[in-house]
């Protein structure tokens, strides 16, 4: 992978948990009403992959020091 | 693009370990603060200590016997200790075959079955399916997972999907004909009598427009697939991987090797005798699977049964993954005959490489008196005159006996004799523990 890469990849990162972050809000401000509880959670569902895919792998790079 | 995700597929291997023992220490936590099963398994380990795979191999494997009895009788229903979330956030119910015993049920939650789709869109994408397809799935897909999995993922990639249950194989092919399907998914057995039964209808299956099958359900030695290929004139791809765990390894357009997902897997392969130690480069092992994020059904270190070759890390394709060169088996299915040890995928090899005039077969053993018998059924394609059978069956006799370094019986049945299979086929039978005879 190209190094050049990991200034959109981080940025790539912010905006998933910045729709988990919305998303998260939208589930409490719909407390109790099926539509957004089961379509967060639906919404969720692709922010694990999304998660699983992109952002824990700039998370341990950057633990790691980041790539050079 | 070649890659369904690109950073993750051609990330540097010596880096990804990293990454999967961080993912296995949250898995490992999240199963012991769920799941009786866990704390109780796991009760003196802390996940915080899991700093090395020599750490992650001083965990206990589990197995399918293992993941039965924590079910069996036990609440929540029907999953018992295995399960990982509140029943109220469990949305999918799948089971595995019972093949081999009483069938292990699997939650998914949305999130959990996310998961898994994203594992079949890489295999997909892998594969060559592109929105441009139309994929026919050859399947009533009842509570089986693979081609669930393979359904919504192909929907996910943007292909078209046309499910293809609750009709009979003529149906099949016609439907097929009918929205020119261009993917097919099934067992590999499934694909030859599909086959077969175009011909019948007096089609060439080459001529019907697959450009792609990817098969599931079943091992497909090199040979089948060799075979498919040239049957349907399309590209076939294999894959492996279980209803407990997911597919976790699956071939590339080189079609040479499987890659083992390891972004989303741990996956040790283990000698077959003490299940402790990794075996080298080109040696048979046992695969030991941990998924990495699916957390409705955890699993740590779980004994696949599955008899792989090793193969190593990285492909022409690009991707980093360490491959398996093939899927040799199972250990159910390794059977000790006469002091041998023998695999029924051995004798599939011969019959699918080298004899074309078989259209199927069933490997028998038996005792008789203290010997065991091996006897293999063979019905070929067409009636043959008893000259040709004769030369035939001779052949074949001399090439297992080569290939396995057993005698078999081989025995020619008439054409449609033996049984046809659409899931699992079942062409090994073992009779010895039964008191012998066929």
């Amino acid at each position: 992978m190209l190094p050049a890469d990991w200034s959109v990849l981080r940025q790539i990162k912010d905006k998933i948990d910045g729709i988990e972050k919305l998303a998260l809000e939208l589930k409490t401000l719909g407390d109790g009403v099926p539509v957004i509880e089961r379509n967060v959670r639906s919404i969720l569902g692709f922010t694990h992959v999304l998660k699983f895919g992109i952002s824990d792998m700039v998370e341990n790079e950057d633990a790691q020091g980041g790539p050079e | 693009m070649p890659y369904w995700n690109p950073y993750l597929e051609t990330f540097p291997r010596e880096r990804m370990v990293g990454i999967q023992l961080e993912r296995f220490r949250q898995i490992l936590a999240h199963a012991k603060s769920q799941s009786p099963f866990y704390r109780h398994r796991y009760a003196d380990i802390d996940p915080r200590d899991i700093k090395t795979m020599e750490d992650v191999k001083r965990l206990p494997l589990i197995d399918k016997a293992a993941l039965r009895k924590a079910q069996d009788d036990k609440e929540p229903f029907p999953f018992g200790d295995m399960l990982g979330v509140t029943p109220e956030e469990v949305t999918t119910f799948r089971q595995t075959s019972g093949t081999t015993g009483k069938p292990v049920y699997v939650p998914e939650t949305v999130e959990s079955w996310q998961w898994r789709v994203e594992v079949w869109c890489h295999i997909l994408w892998m594969a060559g399916f592109r929105e441009t397809d139309r994929v026919f799935v050859s399947f009533g897909y009842n509570v089986y997972v693979a081609f669930w999995e393979g359904h919504y993922a192909a929907e996910k990639v943007g292909c078209m999907v046309v499910p293809g249950g609750a009709l009979d194989t003529r149906g099949r092919i016609n439907k097929i004909l009918e929205v020119k399907a261009t993917g097919l998914l099934n067992t590999p057995t499934y694909g030859l009598h599909m086959a077969e039964e175009a011909e019948k209808m007096g089609l060439d299956p080459r001529d019907m427009g697959i450009q792609r099958m990817l098969c599931a359900g079943e091992p497909l030695p090199q040979a089948t697939r060799r075979k498919l290929e040239d049957t349907w004139a399309a590209e076939v791809y294999d894959h492996i991987g279980g209803t407990e765990p997911c597919a976790w390894a699956a071939m590339c357009g080189q079609r040479n090797g499987l890659h083992i997902m390891e972004p989303f897997f741990l996956v040790e392969i283990l000698d077959m005798e003490t299940l402790s130690r990794d075996v080298e480069e080109g040696e048979i092992g046992v695969a030991v699977v941990t998924p990495l994020g699916r957390r409705s059904f955890p699993l740590v270190r779980f004994d696949t049964k599955d008899l792989v070759r090793k193969g190593r890390p990285g492909c022409t394709c690009g991707r980093t993954s360490m491959m398996i060169d093939e899927v040799v088996g199972r250990t159910d299915d390794l059977r000790k005959i006469r002091g041998v040890l023998f695999t029924p995928v051995s004798v599939e090899e011969v019959v699918r490489a080298e004899f074309p005039e078989i259209a199927e077969y069933e490997i028998v053993v038996s005792r008789d008196g203290i010997m065991d018998r091996i006897t293999l059924k063979v019905e070929p394609k067409e009636e043959m005159g008893e000259v040709v059978m004769k030369d035939m069956v001779a052949r074949l006799a001399l090439r297992v006996k080569i290939k396995t370094n057993l005698t078999f019986i081989v025995e020619p049945v008439a054409p449609g004799g033996l049984p046809r299979y659409s899931l699992k086929a079942k062409r090994f039978r073992d009779l010895r523990d039964q008191g012998g005879g066929d």
